[in-house]
């Protein structure tokens, strides 16, 4: 008979469980795609020992750069330690500090993390660097109201803007599965996922393709421990949308209805292998799809906002 | 009377298989003696249908307004048949001749049945489904001479055409719902019982399908907006198409309108479907007049007119006076032979002086003692002159307007018909009275190419003063009948 | 906010593939190459036919099998067999054109025109709504889509600069047209069915003839050339 974890614990787990399992995700995905190639790849834990190293490291800040440059990466990687607590990442039932803010306030913090990161590229007077700031901006200005309509769609069908809310009306029908709307906003937002985490087809993860880059040309200037914080920061938004798509809209099965150690250790481990599911498919995509070239990006995020605006409307008009 | 109907319905189909077969000769004569049939035939319905409905094997549906419809394509269908004798040259030897002058007169007997079986139908399916079928014949018909304006013309008409009875469709599916609220789920579109259950259909719906109707359905007739099909067609096609696609065509598909409108008066009262047809009605007829100034092809020029003619027919209706009714009917029978008259006068000057560019035909009424001044004739009696049968039914339809109170509907059209009639008659002047100059009249002969191309013509005329003066009284007691059915609002 | 209540598993599965339609039309303004084109046409009637057999078996309409049955063989099999062989007939005829061809560029970006094309979908779900047409088949949002697919299918034939795309396009209308017969008149008698199915034969049959003779005198599939009537 496993103890019954106090509240907090379980709040603390949330955090923790994404902040370790994140470079874990970008590992399996990493090593997924180039046993799919027929190499054998890097380890899964290769992430963990690469920002062990990169701590280590020399920081160096160019000529000109602010004190933004170095707030930045800390600004980012608390945004991304944050928004854990709005969603359900082990539990089914809302936590005191979920209230704090909705799926909205979630998104929102979201997207300031992503606007100091490219504050800080902007600032770096570097071309790569700013090429990918205000590229991803620019494709932000599209995607950012899929969002909005994605979280339009769970405050249509749950009347709350909660994502616990929205995971509980998903499990209790098979009829919800089957909704229009339910599957569109669950295609947009992984579309607007691709988008965000840079993967195939709209950019290479993998590689060096500068002319190509969006989210990879951000971190180009930072080093040492603040290089570091970035991409352990952009692994926890991975971690983070996967945990939104999976708990909230696709599997949310598998999460502890009640506070027994046991059940949570188990939410823990169901998390990790649906999100090692999910990293699966994104690799599966990534051997399948060519990049698309930088102007058809736009039509791309179109198609995204095209099926955000249709869960919509079919819902709109009643039962959808 | 059935069997009147079986042979309407026959006799051109067995003209067109007679025609894919038969020497020159033999078809063009086969084709005028089903036309001439057909046209009497037809006028022996018109008694019995002055006094009541006839319907037959639960398809057919034959009441006073199908009738008058189907006198206008009827005699288009003789006139057009004997015009085109003269039209295809009798001995040419050029070898594609033989394939051409087959599809045409099959095209021509299939074109003629079509539009002389949906008048006919009982069932809104049946209907569009007849429409739909003198599309695809016109179509084909269109673009049978081998040019590159018939190609582009055929392709703009079948694409937009196409579309248009697309929306007709999802109004006939629209009527369906409707009858189906009333009369039950198998319910097969009839429009007898729709019409009599009509107080009691359900509103949306209804305002739905008339809308459609009139914008689907209105494709085909010309009007405004979806009219852009029709200034091409009509002009590139050979010229007896020309005629039956203005005279007849235009008018079936008005028929298709005048149903929905019945049904949509009964059911929602006559405000909203007159209002729509007054929009269209003007937008339409404005149009055609603004382009009527500025053409520089007279069969273009023609073509307008028709876009004319139809705006005024939907003004008359949307006035709703039994004598605005009764002057729309007479208006459909007299345009059909007053354009089809134009046309084939239009078809001679081709003949004669070789282009469709009104600047490049001078001295009309010199050079052609005949088809000059019934050309002229023809002009005047679109230009709604007296003694013509048009003056009589614009006559009417204007006192229609004034009679239901709608003066400036009826101003309207006075001063659009005023302009449309200033376009046609700048261009039919500078044509026919300009002397031609000299090495202009060295090189053209003065003569008729060909007497075939003149009776249609003259007949034509005759049937125009016939109604303008004095119509037959079998012939006014029809219409009365029929603008009785139209007006009927409760 | 009121929630909104969740639908039974026919009317969402009925929803779905109805989306599934408005998609596939919106696929086709992505479509460069002429094949895909007509694949995607196919993959509509496809889904089109998959709902008349859900709604047969749904609510115990026996005609519907057999119409689904008749207008997957013509819409499936027949028409891209016709379009595909009349389209290899122009590549033929001039190289480069025809079934691998690329579509000709529209008037608009892609980007715009599927927003475009969302702001008359959206004019289509409202003016549904607004309406208050309730089918004794299918739920309310299956109308509105078909209704949606019908003014997007226009959009496409507007936008589109070639004849061959102006054809598959004509024929995703058609397609639009029968889903709403479908949800309005599913107990319809077998006329109106006839009615479609007779429409698209004949044109099939027209198109191509037009498209032969419009390819014959121009050589090549455009219609930027077709500007000579004007006025």
């Amino acid at each position: 008979m496993s103890a019954a974890l106090p509240v907090p614990v379980i709040q603390f787990l949330q955090v923790v469980t994404i902040a370790a399992a994140a470079p874990g995700v970008s590992g399996v995905i990493a090593r997924v795609e180039a046993r799919l190639q027929g190499r054998t790849g890097p380890r899964v834990l290769q992430l963990y020992y690469d920002l062990a190293k990169l701590l280590r490291k020399e920081a160096l800040a160019p000529e000109g750069a602010s004190w933004v440059f170095l707030a930045a990466p800390l600004a980012a990687a608390t945004c991304y330690l944050t928004v854990p607590l709005l969603i359900p990442v082990l539990t089914s039932y809302g936590l005191p500090l979920g209230y704090m803010g909705d799926i909205l306030g979630g998104g929102f913090i979201l997207s300031l993390a992503s606007f100091v990161v490219a504050v800080a590229a902007l600032e770096t007077g570097s071309p790569y660097a700013q090429l990918g700031a205000s590229r991803a901006k620019t494709f932000a200005a599209i995607t950012e109201p899929v969002v909005l309509f994605v979280v339009f769609t769970v405050a249509l069908v749950t009347g709350t803007d909660l994502p616990y809310a929205l995971a509980a009306t998903v499990r209790s029908s098979a009829g919800q599965i089957v909704r229009p709307a339910h599957l569109l906003a669950a295609a947009a937002l992984f579309m607007v996922i691709l988008y965000e985490t840079g993967r195939i087809p709209v950019e290479t993860h993998t590689g060096t393709n500068e002319f190509g880059m969006i989210e990879e040309a951000r971190p180009f200037e930072h080093s040492g421990p603040y290089l570091a914080l970035l991409k352990w920061g952009s692994a926890m938004k991975q971690l983070i949308l996967y945990t939104i798509l999976l708990n909230v809209f696709v599997a949310p099965w598998g999460l502890a209805a009640t506070p027994q150690a046991g059940a949570v250790a188990l939410a823990i481990v169901a998390l990790a292998a649906k999100a090692a599911a999910l990293g699966t498919v994104v690799a599966i995509i990534d051997n399948s799809f060519a990049k698309l070239r930088l102007f058809k990006i736009t039509e791309f995020v179109a198609g995204a906002f095209l099926l955000a605006v249709l869960g919509v409307f079919t819902l709109y008009l009643g039962g959808g | 009377m059935l069997a009147i109907i079986v042979i309407l319905l026959g006799a051109p189909v067995a003209a067109a298989l007679v025609s894919l077969r038969a020497p020159l000769a033999v078809a063009q004569a086969v084709t005028a003696a089903t036309g001439a049939l057909c046209f009497a035939l037809v006028l022996a319905l018109v008694p019995a249908a002055s006094h009541h409905d006839l319907g037959y094997l639960s398809y057919l549906r034959i009441d006073a307004v199908s009738v008058v419809f189907l006198l206008a394509t009827s005699f288009l269908y003789a006139a057009v048949a004997v015009y085109s004798v003269g039209y295809l040259p009798r001995d040419s030897r050029s070898p594609g001749f033989t394939r051409y002058y087959r599809r045409f007169y099959a095209g021509l007997n299939l074109f003629a049945w079509s539009m002389l079986a949906a008048p006919m139908m009982s069932s809104l399916a049946l209907l569009w489904i007849a429409i739909e079928v003198t599309t695809v014949i016109s179509a084909l018909l269109v673009a049978i001479a081998d040019t590159d304006g018939a190609a582009e013309a055929a392709w703009k008409y079948v694409l937009i055409a196409s579309a248009g009875l697309g929306l007709a469709l999802l109004a006939t599916i629209f009527a369906y719902y409707a009858g189906a609220q009333v009369l039950g789920e198998h319910y097969n579109l009839a429009f007898g019982p729709l019409l009599h259950a009509g107080a009691r259909l359900p509103h949306a719906p209804v305002r739905l399908a008339f809308g459609l109707a009139v914008l689907g359905f209105g494709t085909k007739m010309g009007l405004f907006p979806v009219h852009t099909w029709l200034p091409d067609a009509h002009s590139e096609a050979p010229t007896p198409v020309s005629a039956l696609l203005s005279g007849s065509l235009l008018a079936v598909s008005f028929y298709a309108i005048l149903r929905y409108y019945q049904v949509a008066v009964a059911a929602l009262g006559p405000r909203f479907p007159r209002d729509v047809l007054l929009v269209f009605g003007v937008a339409s007829l404005l149009l055609a007049a603004l382009y009527l100034l500025d053409q520089r092809d007279y069969k273009r020029l023609l073509a307008y007119s028709s876009v004319e003619h139809m705006g005024i027919l939907a003004i008359g209706v949307s006035f709703g006076a039994p004598i605005a009714l009764a002057g729309v009917l007479l208006h459909v029978l007299a345009h059909a032979a007053a354009k089809g008259n134009a046309f084939m006068g239009a078809g001679v000057l081709v003949r004669k002086f070789g282009s469709k560019r009104i600047s490049a035909v001078r001295g009309g009424l010199d050079l052609l003692p005949w088809s000059g001044p019934l050309f002229l004739l023809a002009v005047f009696a679109l230009s709604a002159m007296p003694p013509f049968g048009i003056f009589r039914s614009e006559f009417e339809i204007v006192q229609g307007g004034f009679a239901a109170s709608s003066d400036a509907g009826a101003a309207v059209l006075i001063v659009l018909v005023t302009l449309a009639f200033l376009g046609l008659s700048a261009a039919a002047n500078r044509m026919l009275f300009m002397p031609a100059d000299a090495d202009a009249a060295a090189r053209y002969s003065r003569g008729e190419p060909s007497a075939w191309m003149v009776v249609p013509v003259a007949a034509g005329i005759v049937v125009l003063l016939v109604l303008g003066v004095h119509p037959p009284a079998e012939l006014t007691g029809l219409l009365t009948r029929a603008a009785a059915l139209l007006g009927r609002v409760a | 906010m009121a929630a909104v209540a969740a639908p039974s598993v026919f009317a969402g599965a009925a929803n779905v593939i109805s989306v599934g339609v408005l998609l596939a039309e919106f696929g086709m303004f992505r479509q460069a190459l002429l094949r895909d084109q007509v694949r995607l046409y196919a993959a509509q009637s496809g889904l089109i036919s998959v709902l008349a057999i859900v709604v047969a078996a749904a609510r115990h309409l026996p005609e519907l099998y057999v119409l689904a049955a008749l207008s997957a063989g013509l819409k499936l099999v027949i028409v891209p067999l016709v379009l595909r062989r009349l389209l290899r007939g122009a590549g033929e005829a001039s190289p480069g054109e025809g079934w691998s061809d690329i579509a000709g560029t529209g008037a608009l970006s892609l980007a715009s025109t599927v927003l475009l094309a969302i702001g008359v979908a959206a004019f289509g779900f409202f003016s549904i709504g607004a309406l208050g047409i309730r089918s004794p088949v299918l739920p309310l949002t299956a109308l509105a889509i078909s209704v949606s697919v019908a003014l997007v299918a226009f959009v496409l034939m507007i936008m589109r600069r070639d004849v061959a795309s102006q054809a598959i396009g004509f024929l995703s209308l058609e397609n639009g047209i029968s889903l709403t017969a479908l949800v309005v008149a599913a107990g319809l008698p077998l006329i109106l069915e006839v009615a479609f199915l007779f429409d698209l034969l004949v044109v099939v049959v027209v198109f191509g003839l037009l498209i032969r003779v419009h390819h014959g005198r121009a050589e090549s599939l455009s219609t930027a050339d077709l500007t000579s009537l004007r006025g």
